[in-house]
């Protein structure tokens, strides 16, 4: 967990004046002991309650509610029996893969293509426009619930796609939000991407004759892959822990996204707290999987584009 | 919609009622839809203000599909189960088709603004009193004062069904009381008896404390649960009618009444246990059933809370008066039931729906196909299903002479979660400055209830 500076290299002394050296070594032994027990105190500090949680989760609430949190034992794979079972996880859970997968693939094409033209091509308003696909990505989207609400439920939609007739109560609705708000994002972060390959390359395409078309498809996205694989990871974690607007835009029980349906483990008054454990537990599980297996792309997809610009 | 729950079952059943529902859903989806528009075509042609106030033959008449909003989450226990079996036996009585959308109990009721604005179902769950008022005043409920008056059901009912406009918006299908909880085996090895008077409870408490047991169990960490303590002493010290009053904003929070409501807690508060703040009432009624403390003033949802063995051993009695003249006849019994949302589909045939959702056949219906049961509203229903809790919560409301909501169901929702909730915690922290309090609910008030 501790991603501790190498001890090795450190013996360069960063001393010279803007000596942050290729090999990447700015911490001596001290320093370095320092930045690892502030780590540490971190990430226990952050792992704690998620460790607490998967504790809890595999014991009896009656036990806990007998001998307290602090004790040991009650052990019990119930918890995940009923949260799966109770919480509907399996619909949910094909919920949230229906809404987060179309969602991501449209919102990297869609920015992919705005982030070429805009790195690609120098016209008069580029500037201006990456500026306001900027300034909206900085708009919290709570101030736009009335409005986006008031217009879903004015948009009609056939009943096939939409048994409520409109917006309201479609995935198309949770697609269409979660796109919108995460273009931004994605545009920045590809657009500078783009502008980090070499401008000989399209040069040399174009003499070869390549349409735009194929200069972007064929030519760019190839390149850019590491930078949407990144982009992929994360959107894939936000989209899917999307809560607030799943609970707006939809008020059917039965299409809810995973996230929203863990509110089912609640009662009225009363909740299992190991319970909801056990459902929180089993919600966190696909975010941890898809960023452990990308983890490679994640972060050398991110730190390429920021040190090459 | 508590009622006396126990946990066990519901896991145990949950299984079945899931698997059942998800089959009905998907193949009703489809053909609903068509159906739901036809009906409403067809209907709003006839036109909508014959009434079937009468006989329950005008009701069935119009009787149609329906779409049924329902504030339990599919699976989740006994309240589900008896939604779920209301519905299902409608559907087969009248050979309709019921859609029901069931959404877990909080979101349901956080999101019931945007859910009444976007495309409600035609005949939902919700609460009698302020909330529901609310509505029915920005129109968002059908009246429906040709559905009453309804066999069963009465005056008290029918007056905590009616908004401000004197007509009726709601129909009501259970309740249950707060009073204060025990465990009789507690009072009876330590010889103690329910106490009848405010005197008698003086002394118990002394005893107890003398004894080493908490007086009352105690929890604000769910910011409604001080509410109950509030409703009963403000009841008690100035009565019914005032308290109603001063939920509408007809009376001030900063009055010397509601400041001697504080005064007198405050000598409370010693009795009960300490750092409530950090405490949910589920930790609280754990402490009472260990025997760490010895009462609980809750509503008869506590039994969810207590471990199976301490179920049993529960009993329950009113708050005695503290006052003589005002009596103890008042109490809080939260009314849960059903509205017909103005934006529905087919509000005709949502009315007919719940005009037979009030009558003791439904109540049958839900107590029958639930595993535990509620205490039905309507006269006529069945109680051959209540435990012996039930049947004297049944025999205590029968006995008040007025009946609140409780506070946050009384009275404005961001009044109660926003502001009330906030003064009462403040208020447990540091019971001195009551004036700081009661001045600071009241400039709030002013202002949300204009």
């Amino acid at each position: 967990m501790t991603t501790t500076a190498p001890p090795a290299p450190v013996r360069s002394r960063p001393s010279s004046p803007g000596g942050r050296g290729p090999s990447g070594g700015v911490l001596n032994k001290r320093r370095g002991k320092v930045a690892t027990v502030i780590m540490l105190v971190l990430a226990i500090a952050w792992l704690f309650p998620l460790l607490w949680a998967l504790y809890n989760s595999f014991r009896d609430y009656s036990y806990t509610q007998t001998n307290g949190y602090l004790s040991f034992g009650g052990w019990t794979l119930a918890n995940y029996e009923n949260a799966w079972s109770r919480g509907n996880f399996g619909l949910h859970f094909k919920n949230s893969l229906l809404i987060t997968v179309p969602a991501v693939a449209l919102t990297l094409f869609l920015s992919s293509l705005v982030a070429f033209v805009l790195a690609r091509f120098s016209y008069r308003f580029n500037l201006t426009l990456l500026g306001i696909f900027l300034a909206a990505n900085l708009l919290p989207p709570q101030a736009l619930l009335i409005p986006v609400f008031r217009m879903f439920r004015e948009i009609p939609l056939p009943e096939f796609m939409s048994s409520s007739g409109t917006m309201l109560n479609s995935f198309w609705a949770l697609i269409l939000v979660n796109t919108a708000f995460q273009l931004g994002f994605c545009t920045f972060v590809l657009s500078n991407y783009m502008k980090t390959l070499p401008h000989e390359i399209y040069e040399s395409a174009e003499l070869d004759g390549a349409s735009v078309w194929r200069q972007y498809w064929q030519l760019t996205m190839p390149l850019v892959r590491p930078a949407l694989a990144a982009l992929a990871t994360l959107q894939v974690t936000w989209i899917y822990n999307e809560f607030f607007w799943a609970t707006v835009l939809i008020s059917r029980g039965d299409k809810y996204p995973v996230t929203s349906a863990l509110n089912n483990l609640r009662g009225q008054f009363f909740s299992d707290t190991n319970l909801v454990a056990a459902g929180s537990i089993l919600v966190a599980l696909p975010v941890l999987v898809v960023f452990f297996v990308l983890q490679k792309q994640f972060v050398s997809g991110l730190t390429l584009g920021s040190t090459k610009g | 919609m508590a009622r006396p729950a126990p946990r066990d079952p519901r896991f145990a059943s949950s299984l079945p009622a899931s698997v059942r529902g998800v089959n009905r859903r998907t193949l009703l989806s489809g053909a609903l839809g068509a159906g739901a528009l036809f009906g409403a075509g067809s209907l709003a042609g006839c036109g909508s203000d014959d009434s079937p106030s009468t006989s329950g033959g005008g009701a069935s008449a119009k009787a149609g599909n329906v779409k049924f909003g329902v504030n339990e989450a599919k699976g989740s226990g006994p309240a589900y189960e008896r939604l779920q079996g209301m519905a299902d036996a409608y559907a087969k009585k009248e050979g309709v088709q019921v859609s029901v959308n069931a959404v877990d109990h909080n979101t349901f009721q956080e999101s019931i603004t945007t859910y009444l604005q976007g495309s409600p179902d035609d005949v939902f769950t919700w609460f009698a009193g302020f909330r529901m008022s609310q509505f029915a005043e920005a129109g968002q409920i059908a009246d429906l004062s040709d559905v009453w008056p309804i066999d069963g059901m009465s005056d008290a009912f029918k007056q905590a069904s009616t908004a401000s406009d004197g007509k009726q918006y709601f129909v009501p299908i259970s309740y249950y009381p707060w009073a204060v909880f025990y465990r009789p085996s507690v009072f009876e090895k330590n010889g103690w008896t329910e106490p009848k008077t405010m005197d008698e409870l003086n002394a118990l408490m002394t005893d107890m404390q003398g004894k080493k047991i908490t007086p009352f169990a105690f929890a604000a960490k769910d910011a409604w649960a001080p509410m109950g303590t509030f409703d009963i002493l403000n009841m008690r010290l100035n009565g019914f009618d005032f308290h109603m009053q001063l939920t509408k904003g007809e009376q001030k929070w900063d009055s010397p009444e509601v400041k001697k409501v504080f005064e007198t807690w405050k000598t409370l508060l010693p009795y009960h246990q300490e750092n409530s703040l950090g405490r949910t009432w589920q930790e609280a009624a754990t402490s009472m059933s260990k025997g760490e403390c010895g009462m609980y003033l809750l509503g008869t949802f506590v039994v969810d809370g207590v471990p199976t063995e301490a179920q049993e051993d529960l009993d329950f009695f009113t708050f005695p008066a503290l006052d003589s003249t005002i009596g103890a006849d008042a109490l809080d019994a939260p009314i849960d039931g059903f509205c017909v949302a103005e934006g529905a589909q087919d509000t005709e045939a949502g009315k007919a729906f719940i005009k037979w959702l009030g009558s003791a056949e439904a109540a049958d219906a839900g107590n029958n196909a639930g595993s535990a049961p509620f205490i039905a509203a309507n006269s006529g229903a069945s109680t051959a299903k209540y435990g012996a809790l039930q049947k004297k919560s049944v025999e205590v409301v029968q006995n008040a002479k007025n009946i609140a909501q409780f506070l946050d169901r009384d009275t404005n929702a961001d009044l109660a979660n926003t502001v009330v909730t906030v003064a009462l915690q403040d208020f447990i922290k540091n019971p001195n400055d009551i004036d700081k309090v009661t001045s600071s609910i009241q400039q709030q008030a002013a202002s949300i209830l204009g």
